[in-house]
């Protein structure tokens, strides 16, 4: 009603002052594709979490074995089988060191506390279990290692100069793959000796089947775009295009691969030293500990707790933040 | 069609082969003896049992020999059970642990692309959320542990079921669960994100401006195209039937081929051996090719643009 009264009249406005500065100004920070990926990373909550506890349990694999007196395999019959106490949280009833009813610790006159408690032959199990969580991670160390050198490189190699090259290095892959991942690893554990050593080549041997697939995808994508050619007209060699172009751009999506065969990897370890194809006693790996604690599950059910729990942490956790990172790197796949 | 097929089975028997070879040529490399008390035996008798098993021959000669009386079906006789048939042996124990990953793998599926389809239709809210998060825990915690859950609470504790054996639906339950877990989680998270891609296609848009209800356009036109590509993930199911079935049997103790071959491991039993490996390396290639074949049937697109090629 007012406003048709009123007439606009041209006098009301004022041209806004032309600047060309202001209008190349960008209204936000410039962003590097890799700070965007970490700032979206970090901005996940579950990604988060699973990293903080992941350092939390690195941590004290590091220092867990050194905070007991005993080795992991200090063995006497006279504390076998304690129940795990800790003294300062013993209203706890699961900490309290009783088991039906009965403090075992009074009853076998043992004095210290076993925060996780002892295994049939008295071995300590929380050094037991932090020793066989570096085992664990030592063999996640390896898969990402194997995943990022032979995978890498080969996928790299073969997808870059493609023609008769490519054709025979995959008809290698697809023998390797045609093959059942646990028929290799169990067939180079029979020739070889069960052990840390085997398990290692094993890994080393079959874990890098999948990235270089990817890799060599990546590099059939790229390997004839604009900026290749440009490279190779400035005189570039095969290797700095590979290695500075090709490879830089596809880290993405190897980051985000190695980040979900690691909890691969340590899931075949726990597996093979379950069915007494992996590491032995005396050695100890969370594979190794759960399969001697399912001997006794229904008298000392809490000797498979830790174990079980660490283990399913670490694999839990790495495959929340394989998550995390493919949504960061990503987006698009993001649903 | 027919050529593609053709090729395909050309290239599984060209890897069983290769498989078959390489079993041999590493039991060939495997230390120790098959023979239980072989340091208390004389030399002569060693030898003896060499020349009556065959194992004094050369090794071109006793791989001839191995590869004719494979094609024959014959694998060898067990050392651990007195020279029986392998074949025999694997054919007896081969039906339970076929039934135990066949029940786990259809338990499995049909609850995962259910809960895929829920979540998917829900995305972003507290059932798509709770879904996944049984995703990521199914996926992430290995069958062990789950076995190893399950028979403590449900056979110890409060004794619904029994703690090991293979008899009668009530054994069932326990082993079928714990192995089913992954094979829901996998499938739940890979209907989940068909479904959110399918659902932002445009024919669901169309489909819904012609007027369909929600559930004509979520059964007929949604799931049916989100139900292809799962078929893809049958292949590493199975692989990873194979793995959980050699714990679940050994936990549960199933008389399967799973338990049977961790035994025959131990025994250093090598035709055992040689038989199951090549046993689970066939299961996979047969597997590969049913889904590289049905996806074809399924979906012409892939033939055509793969022209052939594999």
């Amino acid at each position: 009603m007012a406003m048709s009264n009123e007439e606009l009249t041209k006098e009301l406005f004022t041209p806004a002052d032309i600047s060309h500065a202001a209008s190349e100004k960008l209204s936000s920070e410039v962003v590097s594709a890799w700070k965007d990926a970490f700032r979206r990373l970090f901005r996940n909550k579950g990604a988060m979490i699973s990293l903080v506890i992941l350092i939390i349990i690195i941590g004290m694999s590091i220092i867990g074995p050194m905070t007991s007196k005993y080795s992991a395999d200090d063995q006497s019959l006279i504390r076998s089988n304690l129940p795990p106490k800790v003294t300062a949280l013993s209203w706890l009833p699961f900490l309290n060191g009783k088991e039906n009813g009965v403090d075992m610790y009074q009853e076998r006159g043992v004095k210290q506390d076993f925060w996780f408690g002892t295994d049939t032959l008295g071995r300590d199990q929380w050094t037991r279990t932090w020793d066989g969580t570096r085992i664990s991670l030592l063999i996640a160390l390896i898969a990402a290692l194997a995943d990022m050198f032979i995978g890498v490189v080969y996928g790299g190699i073969s997808g870059y100069f493609g023609g008769a090259i490519d054709n025979v290095m995959q008809r290698i892959v697809e023998i390797i793959s045609g093959i059942p991942y646990l028929v290799w690893v169990i067939l180079l554990i029979l020739i070889l000796q069960p052990g840390l050593l085997t398990i290692t080549i094993a890994i080393l041997a079959t874990n890098w089947i999948a990235m270089s697939r990817i890799v060599r995808g990546e590099m059939l994508k790229f390997k004839n775009q604009e900026f290749v050619l440009a490279s190779r007209t400035l005189g570039a060699g095969n290797g700095r295009i590979i290695f500075r172009h090709l490879i830089p751009n596809s880290l993405g999506m190897i980051i985000v691969n190695t980040m979900f065969s690691v909890p691969n990897a340590i899931f075949f370890e726990a597996f093979l030293s379950f069915i007494g194809l992996g590491i032995r006693d005396p050695q100890a790996s969370l594979g190794s500990l759960l399969s001697s604690a399912y001997t006794v599950l229904q008298l000392h059910p809490y000797q498979t707790l830790y174990p079980g729990l660490v283990i399913s942490l670490l694999l839990i956790c790495f495959n929340i933040l394989g998550d995390g990172l493919r949504d960061a790197f990503d987006p698009k796949l993001r649903r | 069609m027919g050529r593609y097929v053709l090729k395909r089975i050309g290239y599984m028997f060209a890897t069983l082969y290769v498989v078959i070879t390489l079993t041999f040529l590493s039991m060939k490399l495997l230390p120790g003896t098959p023979f239980k008390n072989a340091n208390r035996l004389s030399p002569v008798q060693l030898n003896q049992l060499k020349h009556f098993y065959g194992l004094d021959q050369p090794i071109p000669v006793q791989y001839v020999k191995y590869m004719w009386n494979f094609i024959h079906g014959d694998m060898g006789g067990s050392f651990q059970f007195g020279m029986q048939p392998v074949s025999q042996l694997l054919m007896a124990k081969f039906p339970v642990s076929l039934d135990l990953g066949f029940e786990a793998i259809i338990v499995g599926t049909l609850l995962g692309i259910l809960l895929g389809i829920v979540a998917g239709l829900h995305r972003g809210k507290a059932l798509d959320w709770g879904t996944m998060a049984v995703s990521i825990f199914g996926i992430s915690i290995p069958s062990f542990i789950f076995a190893g859950i399950l028979q403590y609470l449900f056979g110890v504790q409060v004794r619904w079921f029994p703690v090991a054996g293979w008899s009668g639906f009530a054994s069932h339950v326990l082993p079928v669960i714990s192995l089913a877990v992954y094979v829901l989680a996998l499938v739940a998270r890979f209907m989940r994100s068909e479904m959110v891609e399918v659902m932002s296609q445009d024919y669901i848009v169309t489909a819904e401006a012609k007027g369909l209800s929600t559930s004509a356009v979520v059964f007929k036109h949604a799931v049916r195209n989100a139900l292809i590509p799962v078929i893809t993930i049958l292949g590493p199911l199975t692989a990873m039937i194979i793995t959980g079935s050699l714990v679940v049997e050994e936990i549960f103790g199933i008389p399967g081929i799973g338990a049977q071959f961790v035994d025959s491991v131990v025994t250093n039993d090598y035709p055992m051996i040689m038989g199951t490996t090549e046993l689970y390396a066939a299961l996979f290639i047969i597997t590969m090719l049913i889904v590289d074949i049905l996806y074809g049937i399924i979906d012409p697109r892939i033939r055509l643009s793969e022209g052939g090629q594999s």
